[in-house]
């Protein structure tokens, strides 16, 4: 694999002085319009990138879009389980909120969800692997037997028992989805990172006296952010599903709204048998919709660092 | 949803751990090496479940008599009854010979044997996780080598669009809309199947016994396949792609075999490897993720038990369980471990 | 033999596709080795009632069983001594048909009528009615599920074949509601250890009740036959099945197909939305229960003792009173139950009239946040920079409040409060935890205000009892109360009661006592939640809802309703599966067959091919 070559950050970055940085600064640019090229050729990618803008715009946008005070639960404009109208596009849930106005709202605490999930892993991730990639021997080891054994673990299984042992908030389902999620990434990262220290370049730095932490964090992460992103954001669809797993199974914090609680509040209203199908199907559709952008821009992502992905498409 | 490794990062095609076996050393060894460190696995499982439900809050014996006068006599009663009374490593211990005897204590909900209320549950998931998997496995693998086969046609685009599709949907969402548009019926047109259960109560007879289960269980097996076939498709679409440009393949073609001939022959033997170690490997996730078709589906399996222990929470049976789904996780790894050199002639030691 | 299905089928119209669909299915999942040909051909109608149920069976000992599904099943298995009027609640003779107690209320007997017998033939003694009592006074394990109701007896006696008498030690006022299955001595004195004989292994259950237990499938289904020779006469359904369902909306479901006659425990969207449907009956029954929160007045042991860490204004009954008021209890009426629930002050539901009660209007806290806001400020709780009230003291009005997470309405509820109480300076911390967690912070005394609710009996001594002094710990830990109530008035009342058997007064007295608690405002009702359960009416000609009218069919006290329910005319029981369908099977199972074959020979070939 060569994705060093392409990668947007340069490994050889010895120099401190001005002139070089600039000249850096000018490769990462052509690096970047290069991967963008690339990108833009896979059509899927970029529905999703589209996709994936449309709706963070939305959840940025959610404070101006709606009224928080009409989420309250006195506060509610409608009567409850209202067919969609003009007044409620998507109609109303048991207390007479909009439903739309819910499904926008929500949208920032499973993105927020998602994203934070996904940071916690992926942080997770990265650090264990590269620490297993580089140094050797028994660190290496003991961190792998970590690794094989969360992986060993049912990660549906214990993100639940993380979700009943703590106390029920949105902080705790960022952890219990963080936590069981990153042996994945710790894999692919140590696998990277064995890759790229094989390389000559990183001999030279190491001869040149560059200690641990230096090669680590000059050398390795850079070469292996790229792998890390498209793995990212795989994770973050991941993560937005398994929040509204969590939810659905009652785990997740009745006060706040997300795309999980608007379903777990469907199902305990007995929504599907009474007939009130806006209330399933939008959060639903959102949630697959998310996950599917981010699935979308992964894909593309890992093709355009793997040129030998990029080939089969 | 079981949230296995997402299936389109097709670089975990082969697991990695694969990669590092030396076709030359002895077999003995390579499946006494396994074999230890699966069993390393199942002692942290084991050490995992212990501590970990140790931590859930609420006293387990003020749970089990909520709302009933009790006196403190009683409660006493109930923690000697129940080994809660012991100090921690007393209770650690004897929960760790106890789970080498499969006696993984008694339900504070049903009062049965934990080991017992499993195994009576066992085979409504392996039914269901076993039709559900080769299903999917058949599904994914015919449709990954369409898909590779015309990569880039209409069929590949749609294939593998509605593949991610369904991955994207949430397990149990999926469930429920299964539930409403073909267990009530829309419209007209009545419901099919039945919404939830194994089995009408009082059939009597094998064959309307395999029948009526046959009929509960369309509906959690397509739901199942549908978000597990996927990743399957993914691999075996992926590994097809790479077996097609190896060059022994162009051999084969300037032998003059026939195209079609080359694929059957060659390519898909070769593909179908890494994928049905996937498959294996998967397994055991996918027993974990029964849980909520089981519920959402009144499947009277394993899943259904985690949930309704978790709800008390039924402490023993939850740890029980915890320990049976992580262990098929290892047992499924192990098995995939063994059989890949048996199937792939290329590792045979 | 015949082979039967559930009342609850699918019209034969729609037969053939599904069979197609099951056919495939069945094909794959047997491996198509269809063996015995099932039986068809009834000669006989048999009628079953299938019953949708959620909650696991705890134990089918009635030693053991606590559960409501599980106590619900024994009064269908096992006779009681007496039984509860399905009209009125009023005690009824069961297998006891007269009763008379001693002067001094120390000394009961009961004569057992002389036509029950055992489901295996054996007359039903008076023997076997001191082996159940002696049993649950002398065995700590038998006495798990109602050793309450034996603890004051000194003595049972059998004085012939039919005459029992139970000596007490002091005087008892359920000794006509004893809630105890009379079990047969000659099969269960061969039982070794009670603590883990769960009585599900030995089918036919040996009974003596209007139905024997002959198949439990744990989580899956309870089978339950007509006893022919039940004395009050043989239940009219031959065969009733409760089926299990953890999904409500999957229940709905098969009751809208029939693949269900009955279902409990409706929400309310899901009521509306049955009551517009043909073949259904929605009953919405009066509740039982009551659904409350109380607040912390100060936890302290019996002997005084504080404990816990409660916020120190809710002390004061001002606060909790106007708590109280800025709360709108006909709003959660309509928005967390959809007009499906009562409103609700006095502590004893509606249902049972004779004990409810009613504020006048002039101590009637109401909702009114004005008047909350003024009570408080005139207590000089004053609101602050964020307009949250501070106490005198100088302590934010700031509670937590604790809710059971697997409770929707309780959750709905709190969300609720936490905004109206905003209204009038009070700050609301939810906390949405596990069951568990709730009652570890009330028995610590670790909370502020905190969701309860109970089923009240037809006798309200318990949850009456359970607000006395006398209720409160011991020791910080466990009680059996779920607030901590004392009131001197309050416990001078109950004793009063207790000894009182002229139920006029009596009632008078219970009033008086839900008067303190309302005043007192440390146990707040906010409502009594209905009972919505639907049947199909094309299944279900009649049935007897208990009380009546405004009563419940599921889980009623005694066996009423499924004892009386009448199969609707025209109810057949399905025939086994069609020729058409073996047919289908068979071809199904051939495909399969050759199938697997072919691909074996072909996987055979590539490998030869390889080599």
């Amino acid at each position: 694999m060569s994705q060093s070559e392409r990668a947007p950050c340069s490994p050889a970055s010895q120099g401190r002085a001005a002139p070089p940085r600039a000249m850096a600064w000018r490769r990462r640019r052509t690096a970047w319009l290069r991967f963008w090229r690339e990108y833009r050729r896979n059509r899927a990618g970029v529905v999703g990138l589209a996709g994936l803008m449309l709706f963070v715009l939305l959840a940025l946008a959610a404070p101006l879009l709606v009224d928080p005070a009409q989420l309250s639960l006195t506060g509610a404009p409608g009567t409850p389980y209202q067919p969609p109208s003009a007044r409620f596009p998507l109609g109303t849930d048991n207390f007479g909120r909009s439903l739309l106005d819910l499904v926008i709202w929500g949208s920032r605490v499973s993105l927020t969800v998602g994203f934070l999930a996904t940071l916690v892993s992926v942080t997770l991730g990265s650090l264990v692997g590269i620490l297993a990639g580089h140094f050797r021997g028994w660190t290496a080891t003991v961190l792998m037997r970590i690794t094989d054994w969360f992986l060993v673990l049912p990660t549906l299984v214990l993100a639940i028992a993380l979700a009943a042992v703590l106390s029920r908030s949105t902080l705790t389902v960022i952890v219990a989805i963080g936590v069981t999620a990153w042996p994945t990434t710790a894999r692919l990262v140590r696998a990277q990172t064995l890759a790229v220290e094989a390389r000559p370049y990183i001999e030279r730095a190491k001869a040149l006296g560059g200690g641990h932490g230096h090669i680590m964090l000059r050398h390795v992460l850079p070469n292996v952010m790229p792998l890390v992103l498209a793995q990212t954001t795989l994770l973050v669809a991941n993560s937005i599903i398994t929040e509204s797993t969590l939810a659905f199974l009652g785990l997740g914090d009745p006060t706040t709204v997300s795309w999980g609680a608007i379903l777990q509040d469907a199902r305990e209203a007995g929504a599907i048998s009474a007939g009130v199908w806006w209330y399933l199907i939008p959060p639903g559709l959102a949630i697959a919709l998310v996950a599917l952008t981010f699935t979308l821009c992964g894909r593309a992502l890992e093709g355009v660092l793997n040129p030998k992905l990029r080939e089969r498409r | 949803m079981s949230a296995p490794p997402r299936p389109h990062t097709e670089r975990a095609a082969a697991p990695p751990r694969r990669r590092q076996w030396r076709p030359r050393a002895g077999t003995l060894r390579y499946i006494g090496g396994r074999l230890l460190s699966s069993a390393v696995s199942l002692l942290a499982v084991m050490v995992t479940g212990f501590f970990l439900f140790r931590i859930l809050p609420g006293d387990p014996v003020l749970a089990m008599t909520r709302g009933r006068a009790v006196t403190v006599e009683q409660l006493a009663q109930l923690r000697r009854e129940f080994g809660l009374d012991q100090p921690l490593p007393q209770q650690f211990l004897d929960y760790c010979l106890g789970v080498l005897r499969l006696d993984m204590g008694m339900s504070y909900q049903y009062r049965a044997p934990v080991s017992e209320l499993i195994g009576a549950r066992l085979w409504p998931t392996v039914l269901l996780v076993g039709t559900a998997t080769v299903l999917a496995a058949i599904l994914g693998l015919w449709l990954g080598t369409r898909a590779a086969w015309r990569r880039g046609s209409a069929t590949d685009r749609l294939n593998t669009g509605l593949a991610l599709t369904l991955w994207s949907v949430p397990t149990f969402w999926l469930g429920l809309l299964l539930i409403a548009a073909l267990a009530t019926g829309i419209g007209p047109m009545p419901g099919l199947f039945p919404p939830g259960g194994m089995m009408t109560p009082g059939t009597t007879g094998t064959l309307a016994v395999a029948v009526d289960v046959a009929h509960h269980m369309v509906l959690p097996v397509t739901t199942m396949v549908a978000v597990v076939y996927a990743q399957y498709l993914m691999i075996m679409r992926s590994s097809l792609l790479d077996e097609l440009g190896g060059d022994y393949l162009v051999t084969a073609r300037a032998k003059g075999l026939r195209n079609d001939l080359v694929l059957r022959r060659h390519a898909v033997p070769n593909a179908l490897l890494p994928t049905v170690t996937l498959i294996f490997l998967n397994l055991g996730q996918v027993v974990a993720g029964t849980i909520l078709v089981e519920t959402v589906f009144s499947w009277p399996g394993l899943g259904t038990l985690f949930y309704e222990a978790l709800k008390v929470p039924d402490l023993p049976l939850v740890q029980g369980l915890f320990i049976v789904f992580s262990a098929s996780v290892i047992v499924m790894n192990l098995f995939a471990d063994l059989v890949y050199p048996v199937l792939d002639p290329r590792v045979r030691p | 033999m015949t082979d039967h299905k559930a009342v609850g089928r699918t019209p034969r119209r729609r037969g053939f596709l599904r069979w197609l669909a099951a056919a495939a299915a069945a094909a794959l999942t047997v491996g198509g080795l269809p063996t015995a040909a099932a039986e068809t051909g009834d000669d006989g109608v048999t009628t079953t009632l299938t019953i949708a149920e959620s909650q696991p069976v705890d134990s089918l000992s009635p030693f053991l069983a606590q559960r409501v599904v599980s106590t619900s099943i024994h009064r269908l298995m096992y006779d009681y001594l007496t039984n509860y009027a399905p009209e009125t609640n009023a005690a009824v003779p069961g297998l006891a048909e007269s009763w008379q107690t001693s002067a001094d209320e120390l000394t009961w007997t009961y004569t057992l009528r002389d036509d029950a017998t055992w489901s295996d033939g054996e007359p039903v003694t008076a023997q076997d009615v001191v082996w159940t009592l002696t049993t649950m006074m002398t065995d700590e394990a038998a006495a798990t599920a109602n050793g309450n109701f034996v603890t004051n007896f000194e003595k049972v006696t059998a004085v012939d074949k039919r005459t029992v008498e139970i000596q007490l030690s002091q005087p008892q006022a359920t000794m006509l509601a004893l809630d105890i299955p009379i079990l047969p001595e000659h099969i269960w004195s061969d039982v070794e250890d009670f603590a883990t004989f769960n009585n599900d292994t030995d089918f036919p259950i040996v009974g003596n009740g209007p139905f024997i237990l002959t198949d439990y499938q744990p989580n899956q289904s309870i089978t339950l036959e007509a006893n022919p020779d039940y004395w009050r006469g043989a239940p009219k359904f031959d065969r009733l099945v409760f089926r299990y369902f953890n999904d409500q909306d999957a229940m709905v479901e098969a009751l809208r197909t029939g693949a269900v006659s009955f279902v409990a425990g409706l929400t309310p969207a899901q009521a509306d939305a049955l009551r517009g449907e043909g073949d259904i009956t929605v009953n919405a029954a009066n509740g039982k229960r009551f659904q409350a929160f109380t607040i912390n007045p100060g936890a302290t042991t019996v002997d005084g003792e504080e404990f816990g860490d409660g916020h120190p204004a809710l002390a004061d009954r001002v606060v909790r009173r106007a708590i109280v008021r800025a709360i709108d209890k006909e709003a959660l009426v309509d928005r967390v139950f959809g007009g499906y629930a009562e409103a609700a002050d006095g502590y004893i539901p509606s249902r049972y009239s004779d004990y409810h009660f009613e504020p006048e209007a002039d101590e009637r806290l109401g909702f009114d946040p004005r008047a909350a806001n003024a009570m408080l400020d005139e207590a000089g709780y004053t609101r602050g920079d964020d307009g949250i009230r501070v106490s005198p003291e100088g302590e934010r009005l700031s509670f937590r409040l604790h809710v059971h997470n697997n409770q929707p309405e309780n959750v709905q509820a709190a969300r609720f409060m936490t905004e109206w109480l905003a209204d009038i300076g009070i700050e609301i911390r939810g906390r949405y935890v596990d069951p568990g967690v709730v009652s570890d912070a009330l028995h610590a005394g670790e909370y502020d205000l905190i969701f309860t609710g109970w089923l009240v009996n037809p006798d309200p001594d318990y949850v009456l009892g359970i607000h006395t002094c006398d209720a409160l710990p011991t020791e910080p830990g466990a009680m059996r109360s779920d607030a901590y109530f004392c009131d001197e008035e309050y416990d001078r009342l109950y004793a009063q009661q207790l000894a009182e058997y002229d139920p006029a007064t009596r009632a008078e007295l219970i009033q008086r006592m839900q008067r303190i608690l309302y005043q007192e405002a440390v146990v707040n009702v906010l409502t009594y939640p209905d009972m919505l359960e639907a049947y199909r009416s094309d299944h279900i000609a009649a049935i007897q809802v208990q009380p009546e009218p405004g009563g419940n069919i599921a889980h009623q006290d005694g066996y009423w309703s499924w004892w009386s329910a009448a199969p609707a005319e025209g109810l057949t029981s399905e025939s086994g599966p069609s020729t058409v369908l073996i047919v289908g099977i068979t071809i199904c199972s051939l495909l399969v067959v050759t199938g697997t074959a072919l691909v074996v020979r072909h996987r055979r070939a590539t490998a030869e091919d390889r080599e």
